[in-house]
């Protein structure tokens, strides 16, 4: 049980809210272990705040072991810390080194409006996933579950897309705050499966647009969000996307102009 | 008051009773179904399939969540599986095994009904999941995957990876999304259920804290759903997510909902252990593990070699040795205990001497490396990042944490409350998993709750009780809203020394030491004596800083805390009151001579029901008798 | 224009597959323009007579130009407009942003940069060449432009040619990147392949900044 005796100065955002102006406020962390998480040095920092009777740094952090999404750090400027395949909450404080100066900044996109310190709000992907996010099977519908027979190539690649959790670590690391990345998980999964095939063109379509109105940037193929994502989704999925989104627009084209269209 | 116990499980033989009461319940016409609103708390895989399922049929659905999207409700944590009876690999799987299995498993105590529905709807639950798109494992021929889970002899674990909670709430997410964008869900995140409304004796509506604003808010509906999930978070370190808590489950039984079996807590064996006292939270290292891991500790006490140094003859195979033929499979309690057993003779390794190994060595040697990596590659890999260490190289260190619980309020048979319009989903229910719960189950039965058995009773409920018109201008309302109004005051003037999470973790000690995987009477008085203790304290010397105005997460925690509080006092009086040993309920009085649990199936075959008389006030335990017509009791052995 | 035709033009990836099939129609000419530059080294009657040639085409060249200016046009409006949404889709800037370097590189963080030396560079190259100095010559009898000598004492200045020679490096960045995400916007990244795609798209690129920077160095040494 024992503190460690690393110090670290960390340079963090505050602000109150989203009508306020913020800043970066320096902080001291002495005696940090390196068995400790990133999450856990914070709660440390909190709870010496708070006994001063000072607000607590307000970030988003739920299940702490890198499967709901919620935390949502820049670590020195990195989505999540930029390590490989890991959310805040994974990242261990053996990363860093004694005397370290650390920076941690809140995800910045006018899609995710700041809420307070490091929280922002991400309701923009619930919205996107109502958009076309979903096969429509009402409960009872279903037949057998080995009705339908998926290829294991076509599982896998499918499971590869949906273990996307949402943190919105691809919008905050592109350099263009695009959110094409996980949209296109969501798309590619639902297109890859035979299940998903009976509404993919209105899928595609209608949650292309519903990611450009919700002010999202465009993708321009850096692959930073790959990059960054603690989950590897592959921009290839971004790759069917396009793919999905052309042959949809021009079948609802043909279907425009001869059923005489809105 | 007396509280009525009616369990109302449906007459005739238990293969025919979910048919038949299906058949009485009462229909609502669809045009009749969006008069009604219903509100569900909770968006886990059974508050996320109800709210999916209800709106599909009609009703109008008002969503709450306390994370900022549904999506990330806690049951995506789950890794392992979900356990049906459809008896693809042809290996002797039935309806009839499954809940054999899950009653034996919980130790003969829970409700044969309820189990037997549970394992009957499994198989619809599969078919959903796969229409909805849930990539679950196939193989080459296309055909879904099974494997066996947690010792059970027939594989009907139904996975998706490791990460099959996931899967299945974005499933349920999936279907939630689709009836918002219907406009027939009303989605409200970042919402704390703090209290419920009763109007004249049935549950009406809710008072809820926007997390954002600070701001209480009150909903007004004709049925409320919760599905809120467990409270392992009572013990401060556990495998549940930080925001999981008690308060709404908490708030529904001071409202007159009774909570039944609340020491039944499930400890799961294989967890990273704790290793310094700032740490927030436990992992979970998938049970899997176990099907080629070896679990032992040095049989010399301080022994300090590294443990590829040990030879072989100073290792003790503990569960090797005292449980021969399930060997590392024993079932969680079992081996869960056997883990404290060594760590207390002082066997136990690592810096804090409350570890085991869990050792791939031997695994290593027969399969290779690559076959192990491709088994639980990513399984190594998250105890590496955590831990800093290679488990290729040496074993992992392993120690139980607290990670279900299967205690709840307690439901009839159609999963209604003994609050009037209050149902309970999922964990925070206690019907189907007795004194323990098998792996897998979890997901099993949350589903089952909100796709396939909610949507008929709560028609039922709606169909044949006259509900009158309510508001939130009613006075019900206004007294809940100012309740919790005084509370949040009142935690904001203390303006005392020490944070939530400091009683929080005082209140964890207290009850990992004396409620935890092994329990005896002076321990169990002790630990209510200390918690009244540190809960008079909490109310003279907390500290919350800022204001109840805007996002103060201070606030919140502080607020789930002093639920805790009390939670954790009634869950040492049920262990005190139980005597006997059930499952994860193990009293240190009632063992046979070589440590196994002792049931006392005479006295204690009931679930223990309590019900809240007051603040001042003891809680008044009451029975339902637990009646078993088709499953023969019978003393669980894996020796 | 139906409904799903308009969506489809002002979507983003609409607008990012309509870049890319400009870019690559792009790609497609300078491959033959630095084709036609090689001419250079046969001397200045190959390169006159290669350049009548394509004069004398008439109303088909100018269709082609027609064609280039449009797709120049296409590509660089809707870069601009994406360029400019994107700034705007963050407008408060990191302190401290920085990438993995398993992703962004210099050449696609550059692209809107290098693309604007192109514009600015384009605009040069047709005043110095197309409508630069215009001197005559008789090759086999036949009097046409000597656009030879045009091209070697365009080149004579220093001045120009390491003008000319940066902008080729900006336009190796630019298609470095460009080539193989054009491929991408279509949709057409399939795992293993597009690793040879990406390294099709350098090999192109060297190929173009070094063909065409080489001549330049080649024709200011010419003329000096």
């Amino acid at each position: 049980m024992s503190n460690g005796n690393m110090t670290l100065n960390l340079k963090i955002w505050r602000q109150v809210n989203a009508k306020t102006e913020g800043k970066f406020v320096d902080y001291k962390v002495d005696h940090v272990s390196e068995d400790m998480s990133f999450l856990e040095m914070i709660d440390v920092l909190n709870e010496q705040l708070v006994r001063k009777g000072d607000d607590a740094i307000a970030f988003d952090h739920d299940c702490r072991e890198g499967i709901c999404g919620m935390c949502s750090m820049m670590i020195n400027g990195k989505a999540h810390g930029g390590f490989k395949g890991t959310t805040t909450c994974q990242v261990h404080m053996r990363l860093f080194k004694d005397g370290d100066t650390v920076v941690v900044e809140p995800w910045r996109s006018r899609a995710f409006p700041l809420i307070k310190d490091l929280t922002v709000d991400r309701s923009a992907f619930d919205t996107i996933q109502q958009a076309g996010g979903y096969i429509t099977a009402n409960t009872g519908n279903a037949q057998d579950a080995n009705a339908i027979l998926i290829p294991k190539p076509i599982a896998d690649e499918a499971m590869d897309a949906a273990a996307c959790i949402g943190c919105g670590a691809c919008v905050a690391s592109c350099p263009n705050g695009s959110g094409m990345l996980f949209m296109s998980a969501k798309v590619s999964q639902l297109a890859l499966l035979p299940q998903g095939k009976a509404e993919a063109e209105k899928r595609v379509l209608e949650m292309v647009q519903t990611h450009d109105e919700l002010g999202f940037g465009n993708c321009s193929n850096h692959a930073e969000c790959e990059a960054t994502c603690p989950k590897d989704i592959s921009i290839e999925h971004i790759a069917r996307t396009n793919r999905e989104y052309i042959a949809a627009a021009i079948k609802h084209h043909e279907k425009d102009r001869s059923g005489g269209g809105a | 008051m007396s509280f009525n116990l009616d369990s109302k499980i449906p007459a005739g033989p238990i293969e025919q009773k979910w048919d038949k009461h299906k058949f009485d319940s009462k229909l609502i016409n669809p045009s009749n179904k969006r008069k009604f609103t219903v509100i569900v708390v909770g968006t886990g895989l059974a508050g996320g399939s109800a709210a999916a399922t209800l709106a599909e049929l009609g009703y109008n659905v008002l969503s709450f969540c306390i994370q900022d999207s549904p999506r990330r409700a806690h049951s995506i944590a789950a890794q392992g599986g979900i356990n049906a009876a459809k008896n693809y690999p042809n290996d002797g799987d039935s309806i009839k095994r499954l809940f054999y299995d899950t009653v034996k498993g919980g130790d003969y105590r829970s409700r044969e009904a309820n189990v037997y529905r549970l394992a009957q709807v499994s198989n619809n639950i599969i078919d959903q999941s796969v229409a909805q798109g849930v990539p679950f494992a196939r193989e080459y021929g296309g055909y879904l995957d099974n494997r066996s889970f947690g010792g059970a002899q027939v594989s009907r674990t139904f996975y998706a990876r490791g990460q099959t909670g996931q899967q299945l709430l974005l499933g349920a997410y999936s279907g939630m999304m689709k009836m918002v964008a219907k406009g027939k869900i009303k989605m409200f995140n970042r919402r704390e259920m703090m209290d419920l409304v009763v109007v004249n004796g049935k549950a009406r509506g809710i008072v809820c804290r926007n997390l954002l604003t600070g701001e209480l808010e009150s909903y007004a509906a004709d049925a409320v759903i919760l599905a809120t999930g467990g409270y392992g978070n009572v013990f401060f370190l556990s495998t549940n997510a930080m925001a999981s808590n008690v308060t709404a489950a908490w708030r529904c039984h001071k409202k007159g909902a009774g909570f039944a079996n609340p020491c039944f807590t499930q400890i799961h064996p294989t967890c990273i252990p704790v290793h310094g006292d700032y740490q927030s939270k436990l992992t979970l290292m998938s049970e899997s593990l176990r099907n080629d891991g070896r679990v032992w500790v040095p049989k010399k006490k301080g022994d300090t070699r590294k443990p590829a140094e040990i030879p072989d003859e100073e290792r003790d195979y503990y569960l090797e040795r005292v449980y021969p033929s399930f060997g590392n499979l024993a079932p969680r309690d079992v081996s869960s205990r056997q883990a404290k057993f060594r760590c207390d003779e002082g066997l136990g390794v690592g810096s804090t001497g409350r570890a085991v190994y869990l050792d791939f060595r031997d695994a290593i040697k027969r399969d290779g490396q690559a076959k192990i990596a491709d088994k639980y590659g990513n399984l190594f890999e998250m105890y590496q990042k955590i831990v800093g260490a290679n488990p290729y190289e040496e074993p992992m260190m392993i120690y139980p944490a607290v990670h279900y619980t299967m205690g709840g309020l307690w439901v009839d048979y159609n999963l209604q409350s003994t609050v009037p319009g209050l149902h309970v989903l999922g964990e925070a229910n206690f019907s189907d998993h007795g004194a323990n719960r098998l792996g897998a189950s979890a997901l099993m039965q949350g589903l089952a709750d909100g796709y396939f058995v909610i949507p008929y009773t709560l028609g039922h409920y709606l169909g044949s009780n006259t509900l009158e018109k309510v508001t939130t201008d009613m006075p019900e309302f206004k007294a809940s809203l100012k309740m919790v109004e005084e509370q949040t005051t009142k935690l904001l003037s203390v303006k005392g020394k020490k944070t939530a999470d400091d009683f929080h973790k005082q209140l964890g000690h207290i009850m990992w030491e004396y409620v935890g995987m092994s329990r005896n009477e002076a321990g169990l008085k002790k630990a209510i004596a200390e918690i009244r203790k540190v809960r008079e304290e909490f109310w003279k010397d907390v500290q919350v800083p800022g204001d109840a105005g805007n996002f103060n997460t201070e606030l919140h925690k502080a607020a789930r805390v002093a639920d805790f509080l009390e939670l954790g006092e009634l869950m040492a009086l049920d262990a005190l009151e139980r005597n006997e040993s059930c499952g994860g309920h193990f009293r240190e009085e009632f063992q046979t001579p070589d440590n196994e649990a002792k049931r006392d199936d005479e006295n204690y075959a009931h679930s223990a029901v309590w019900e809240y008389t007051g603040p001042n006030s003891s809680p008044v335990r009451h029975k339902e008798e637990l009646t078993f017509e088709n499953v023969k009791l019978a003393t669980r052995s894996y020796k | 224009m139906t409904t799903a035709v308009a969506h489809y033009f002002g979507s983003s990836i609409g607008r990012k597959q309509l870049i890319a099939v400009t870019g690559l129609a792009l790609c497609g000419f300078l491959v033959s323009h630095l084709t036609g530059n090689f001419l250079l080294l046969m001397g200045a009657d190959a390169f006159n007579l290669y350049a009548h040639k394509l004069a004398s085409l008439g109303a088909l060249l100018y269709l082609a130009e027609l064609g280039l200016l449009v797709a120049l046009l296409i590509h660089l409006g809707l870069a601009l407009k994406i360029t400019l949404e994107n700034k705007a889709a963050r407008p408060v800037k990191y302190l401290g942003k920085k990438n993995t370097g398993r992703g962004t590189t210099i050449m696609s963080a550059s692209m809107p940069y290098t693309g604007l030396v192109l514009l600015a560079f384009i605009i040069t190259h047709l005043m110095g060449i197309k409508y630069g100095s215009y001197y005559t010559t008789i090759v086999d009898g036949v009097e046409m432009r000597d656009v030879y000598r045009t091209t070697i004492e365009h080149f004579s200045s220093i001045g120009y040619t390491v003008w000319y020679s940066f902008a080729m490096i900006c336009a190796a960045f630019h298609t470095a990147h460009g080539f193989s995400s054009a491929f991408q916007s279509l949709g057409l990244n399939h795992g293993r392949y597009f690793g040879k795609v990406k390294l099709l798209g350098i090999l192109y690129a060297i190929f173009i900044g070094a063909g065409f920077a080489s001549l330049a160095i080649w024709s200011h040494l010419k003329g000096v």
